[in-house]
């Protein structure tokens, strides 16, 4: 290893043609002068494609094929979850066919006839029949571009009655017996490393938050009160679109009555100017005053609008809004008790009904958002705390890792469709956390009929016996699960951290591998072609790996890889013993082969030298090509056959269009057809080839990143499918190049370190259950569906998010609350087979205004994010922007219907939901489903595979940036987090009347930062922040922020550090001024205001209220 | 060939490290193997016979049992049985240099999977034709192969009634 370069006998003994072995490389670094690199004693790179192996079929993994989602759920959660839906013995992780069927393509909307919905045929019925039989006005167009996501999709039967009933037999005498079986000397039984400080937190509870009886009869939520919409709750209730698929699950003929209790009349229910707000200092707010009366408010007529200014001390009513952004701790602290919530946990239901009506609760404050203007609130939204007895929520998942759009469940899905909003999970599985208890255990106890794994939210019968929380069975506590071993007393099965800890990971036994455990395998795979050279990125990718390359996750059997590509693929030999690395260049790209299959993948340990070798002088060798294709189809594939023995993650660098063999591609973007086309087009894949070589790559637990870094038009829609079934990412730098974007060079090197150093899971499967009568339908994320419920994933990593949306399928007419469960199985980075078990527990109500007053708006606009972009694909743009105003006027209507008592004029929403139209307007303005603006299609199409698997947190500052004037920040509320002063701005709305000469600007919008300086900015700000005298003076390329020894500067650094601190990947900053290119990109994100193609907030809110209140 | 290579405690049939063939080109189904092998450790116990191969089809498992642990592996029945033990002996003497100690107080599976890596070398070298080399040494100790017990795997598995449930316990697929 004593030389550093490679031979120089390039191209020996082969007529090969490759541009790229130079006899010389003028600019090579690393003391490699007029070292070339190229074939070394390797005459028998050019091997025959007879060697080619034969295709890997389905043999390796014989079992169940795999089955097409079907799109209707088929999960019951009944016994015949119990089994697997393959015979004993076969594998966990059964292959696709190679032809694999394109199960994944959202199936939901049936036949959707883009019908727009402006058509305001509000022809419809006298008013409660609008708000129940017609998710849409139009009745005549049954096919409107709504979702009826309320309802469980379409029947279609076969698929599901065909694959779950052999499930249920086979059942019972599968686990739960064996795992009892189990002869466990005794000493091998221990349990380990539950951290203390849990269990001070446990004891904290006498009686177990999982014995409710007594406990949970007595409580009821706050606003309880029957709703007066119950005279109007029409027995002659249906769907208004029966081609919608089926007629709600429940009996809808009967309609919802919702509470039989026997409650005192509706005294105080929802309208806030009747009854006496909560004495929370808001009162004032709630009426709605004259036009004008206060300066913030709205005035009654549209064009005076934009003169209104003043802030407006709206809402003082969430003071603890850091709960959601504080990192994972102990539970119970961040959360905030609803007014009234705990209380009356011990009374009965009339006392308690009646001591909550005497105020209504704040989410159900009515707002009329024609008049109030500063709806945002100061600082980012919370999420809304579950009306729960205190005890279980203290014990509750934490909202950014489990989240549900309606923190209230109805009780029926007929109640759900008049809600007319939608049910859906929002999940962060893998998320990174600070603390997190993990159990080792010989026994994991999971319920005998459903497979649910032991939680808070179960109840114990007695000492001996529990009840699932899933199913209700009643299931043996196991002898070993008696004895405690953080108090290390016996008898007290409830204080378990099993049970005293929503979020858990256990050590899973041998049972939960059907091989062992794979080690950490990488391979690279990067494009080499002029385009890709003139990009420079290589430099960088191979810098950080070399940074961080003893930072990667794994133990001693940690393998990597290298593959590069043009025309031609090469392979990169690294056997241990070689004094350089070799390369092979493989030219028959239509049948593709591995060279020498055993020393491509090489432990990382054993071969560091060679592999830094390597990457040290992989950015000089291609200096010199000229090669443009790219057969990018073919490295896939040979990356593929190279990982699939193992599994393992496979990370790609492209940065053109692949033009050449297998998989190749056509422009099919008209760049002139940006603004102007009435519908976007090509939202689909152009070929099938990447969803099925991702399909093959999932059954191999292989996941491909993609990294594109193009100026041009790569048609992400065809390529992310690649990522997209194999649960990997997206990541995109448009225009990249290490000149010209600076700013796109930082973010790339942070980015790369965030990805190489994180945390990952490999051959991960994950399961989420719900309470039997729920049922989840439809997943949103990158994963592949594995019999109806199981998603597959070959690699998960800790900025993954997942949305599933969910119907009521079975009243849940006697059940207080209701639970869902994430189960992830997955093998770390050494070796470790770790399951980690999330656990949400919600309410379920039986009135519409508890349903309002339980909704998560930030959770409904993600999903409803989600949904829209499968409505893009599958009908189209203007479907699906339709269906997102749909969502919106829908439920408002609803609101004004049916929980309203008192019809007052303007547009009416309670306090929970006020944001929900400016979200809805934000999301219709969003790069992903915009229209009129000139968006590229790549821009758009990579919009939507984040909004997808973005976790929500980072979701929402997609949809909605936040605002913050930032010149004038002072140390006032400013957080303290170690020993740095972090300056706390209010946010402000996303509107040019917010912005002023005199300031400087700082919008988030999550991947970037822009910091807008005013044409008269304060020179304070100019000189000790941006060390520039004045403003002619700001630079154009601007991307940092220099390091002055000012406290104006420093506090401006420690809240922008403080921002992306809160994100895993690195988000640009861009200083801009008036002349800047980026200025545009600013201004797009003002959502509030109007633009020529688009409405501004208040015209959206006024379109909203002439469709209500028809 | 040595397509399987398996370590585990006797005491309870706890696997300790595996390597599997990473050969594509094999696509040869090793799934029911594995089963086989992970089912046969927890038969195992103090009384089973140190060295033994099992007949299955045109395969055979080869273990050695010593000091608590049980060394397994599934070659082809053309492999040469000697070749087999030796290399069973060599895994034994690496393993328990470098784990033995700490065998018997583990308790989560695949404790020590870094073996693999270990295991891959020595399957290599005994794989590779140059190992032919080995012969010699390994000669002598013909007679002793020899004399091994040879039984047809199915038969053992299906011994006794106890095991079924373990047996189906194996068997079950995974479920998260």
């Amino acid at each position: 290893m004593s030389t550093a370069g490679f031979n120089s006998q390039n191209g020996t003994g082969t007529g090969q043609t490759y541009a790229n072995g130079p006899s010389q490389n003028p600019v090579a670094l690393q003391q490699l002068p007029g070292v070339s690199y190229g074939m070394t004693h390797q005459p028998s790179y050019n091997p025959m494609p007879a060697k080619a192996p034969p295709p890997t079929g389905p043999g390796l993994y014989p079992s169940a094929p795999y089955q097409p989602v079907p799109p209707v759920s088929s999960y019951q959660p009944g016994p015949q979850i119990t089994s697997y839906p393959s015979s004993p013995g076969q594998p966990l992780l059964p292959r696709p066919p190679l032809s694999g069927p394109p199960s994944h393509t959202p199936p939901q909307s049936a036949s959707p006839s883009p019908g727009p919905r402006m058509p305001p045929a509000q022809a419809t019925p006298p008013p409660p029949a609008v708000s129940s039989s017609s998710y849409y006005p139009s009745p005549q167009q049954p096919m409107a571009p709504a979702w009826q996501y309320n309802t469980a999709p379409p029947p279609m039967g076969p698929p599901t009655s065909i694959s779950t009933p052999p499930r249920g037999p086979v059942a019972n005498h599968v686990n739960p017996a064996a795992s009892l079986a189990e002869p466990l000397p005794p000493s091998l039984a221990p349990y380990s490393t539950a951290p203390p400080p849990r269990v001070s937190q446990s004891v904290t509870q006498p009686p177990g938050p999982g014995m409710p009886p007594t406990s949970m009869l007595g409580y009821t939520q706050p606003g309880t009160a029957p709703p007066p919409m119950n005279p109007m709750v029409p027995n002659t209730y249906q769907p208004g679109r029966p081609a919608y698929g089926p007629p709600p699950t429940g009996p809808s003929p009967i309609g919802p009555p919702p509470i039989m209790k026997p409650t005192p009349p509706p005294t105080g229910t929802p309208v806030a100017n009747t009854t006496p707000p909560p004495p929370k200092g808001d009162a004032g707010l709630a009426q709605p005053g004259p036009p004008g009366r206060h300066l913030g408010h709205y005035p009654s007529l549209p064009p005076g609008y934009q003169n209104a200014s003043a802030p407006h001390g709206t809402s003082s009513m969430h003071p603890a809004m850091q709960a959601a952004m504080q990192p994972y701790t102990q539970a119970p602290q961040p959360y905030q008790q609803p007014p009234g919530g705990p209380g009356p946990a011990q009374l009965s239901p009339s006392l308690a009904a009646m001591s909550l009506q005497s105020s209504t609760p704040e989410a159900l404050r009515v707002v009329n958002l024609l008049q109030e203007r500063n709806l945002l609130p100061p600082t980012p939204v919370p999420a809304p705390t579950p009306c729960l007895p205190q005890d279980l929520q203290k014990i509750n998942c934490n909202p950014e890792v489990f989240r549900c759009t309606l923190t209230s469940i109805p009780q029926t899905q007929s109640l759900l469709n008049k809600a007319k909003m939608p049910l859906g999970l929002l999940l962060h599985p893998f998320k990174d956390l600070s603390q997190l208890p993990v159990v080792t255990s010989s026994t994991i106890v999971r319920c005998r009929s459903c497979r649910t794994y032991i939680n808070p939210f179960v109840s114990f019968l007695d000492q001996r016996r529990w009840k699932c929380n899933l199913c209700y069975r009643v299931n043996d506590v196991p002898e070993e699960f008696m004895y405690n071993p953080v108090s290390r007393s016996y008898g007290e099965p409830h204080k378990r951290p099993e049970v005293q800890n929503a979020t858990i990971e256990f050590i899973a036994p041998s049972e939960y591998m059907l091989r062992p455990p794979q080690p950490a395998v990488y391979l690279f795979v990067l494009d080499v072609s002029h385009n890709a050279v003139e990009t420079g990125y290589l430099n960088v990718f191979c810098q950080s790996l070399l940074d961080n390359i003893n930072a990667l996750p794994g133990d001693s059997r940690t393998k990597v890889g290298f593959i590069t590509f043009d025309s031609t693929i090469h392979f990169y030999n690294l056997q241990e013993g070689l004094s350089q690395p070799q390369m092979l260049i493989v030219s028959d790209i239509e049948d593709i082969f591995l060279p020498t299959p055993d020393s491509l993948l090489v432990n990382l340990n054993e071969c560091k030298e060679l592999v830094q070798d390597l990457l040290k002088s992989l950015p000089t060798l291609f200096g010199k090509t000229m090669e443009t294709q790219s057969a990018l189809g073919s490295a896939l594939q040979a990356a593929f056959k190279l990982l699939s023995p193992t599994g393992g993650r496979m990370s790609v660098f492209q940065t053109q269009l692949p033009n050449l063999g297998v998989g190749a591609l056509q422009s099919r973007e008209d760049p002139n057809q940006r603004a102007s086309a009435k519908d976007i087009q090509h939202l689909s894949p152009a070929t099938d080839f990447y969803k099925k070589l991702a399909l093959d790559c999932s059954g191999q637990q292989v996941a491909v990143d993609l990294f594109l870094l193009s100026a041009q038009y790569c048609d992400l829609a065809s390529l992310g499918c690649i990522s997209r079934y194999s649960a990997g990412s997206v990541y995109y730098y448009p225009s990249y190049h290490h000149q010209h974007s600076p700013a796109q060079v930082e973010r790339f090197q942070k980015d790369l370190k965030r990805y190489l150093t994180r945390k990952i899971g490999f051959e991960a499967v994950m399961r989420i259950r719900c309470t039997k009568g729920l049922s989840i339908h439809t997943f949103h994320g990158n994963f592949f569906v594995r019999s109806t419920d199981l998603l597959s994933l070959p690699n998960v990593n800790p900025d993954a998010g997942f949305a599933v949306q969910m119907s009521i399928e079975d009243n849940l007419d006697d059940m207080q609350v209701v639970s869902f469960q994430a189960a992830l199985l997955y093998t770390s980075s050494k070796g470790e087979r770790r399951i980690r078990v999330h656990t949400l527990c919600l309410p379920v109500v039986s009135s519409l205004s508890d349903i309002f007053s339980g909704a998560d708006v930030q959770a409904m606009t993600g999903l409803l994010a989600c949904m829209a972009v499968d409505r893009s694909v599958t009908a189209s743009l203007s479907d699906a922007r339709d269906a997102m105003t749909n969502a919106a006027i829908d439920s408002l209507t609803s609101y004004r219907q049916s929980v309203l008592t008192i019809q007052q004029p303007g547009l009416l929403a309670p306090a929970c939901l006020r944001l929900f139209p400016l979200y809805i307007l934000a999301l219709l303005k969003q790069k992903a489903f915009r229209t009129g603006t000139s968006t590229r299609l790549d821009d758009r199409v990579f919009a939507m595979c984040q909004l997808k698997y973005q976790p929500l947190f980072y979701a929402m500052l997609m949809i909605h940036p936040a605002l913050y004037r930032v010149d004038d920040l002072t140390d006032e509320g400013a957080l303290n987090i170690n020993e740095r002063t972090i300056p706390q701005p209010r946010v402000l709305q996303l509107s040019v009347e917010k912005l002023s000469r005199e300031g400087a600007f700082l919008m988030d919008t999550g991947t970037v930062m822009y910091l807008w300086i005013g044409r008269n900015c304060h020179p304070n700000f100019l000189t000790q922040v941006l060390g520039v005298p004045n403003y002619a003076a700001v630079p154009e390329n601007l991307y940092l922020l220099p390091e002055l020894d000012t406290a104006e500067s420093q506090r401006t650094r420690a809240f922008v550090g403080w921002l992306r601190d809160q994100r895993p990947f690195y988000p640009s900053l861009h200083v801009i001024r008036d002349e800047s290119q980026l200025k545009a990109n600013f201004m797009q994100n003002m959502i509030e205001d109007r633009t020529a193609s688009a409405l501004s907030y208040y015209e959206f809110l006024l379109h909203l209220q002439q469709q209500i209140s028809k | 060939m040595i397509l399987l290579t398996m370590v585990a405690r006797v005491a309870d049939g706890l696997p300790l490290a595996a390597s599997i063939q990473e050969d594509e080109q094999s696509g040869r189904d090793l799934q029911q193997y594995q089963s086989q092998a992970k089912q046969l450790c927890r038969k195992l116990n103090a009384q089973s016979p140190d060295r033994c191969t099992l007949e299955a089809g045109d395969m055979n498992f080869h273990y050695l049992i010593a000091q608590g642990v049980c060394y397994l592996s599934l070659c082809e029945a053309s492999f040469p049985k000697k070749m087999a033990f030796a290399y069973l002996e060599d895994l034994h003497n690496e393993f328990y240099d470098q784990y033995g100690r700490r065998v018997p107080t583990v308790t989560r599976p695949y404790s020590f999977i870094e073996f693999d890596t270990y295991i891959q070398k020595m399957k290599k070298s005994y794989v590779d034709s140059r190992a032919r080399r080995n012969l010699g040494s390994i000669n002598t100790e013909l007679q002793d192969v020899q004399r091994i017990m040879v039984a047809n795997i199915e038969e053992v598995l299906q011994r006794g009634e106890a095991l079924s449930g373990v047996t189906k316990l194996c068997q079950s697929p995974v479920r998260p």
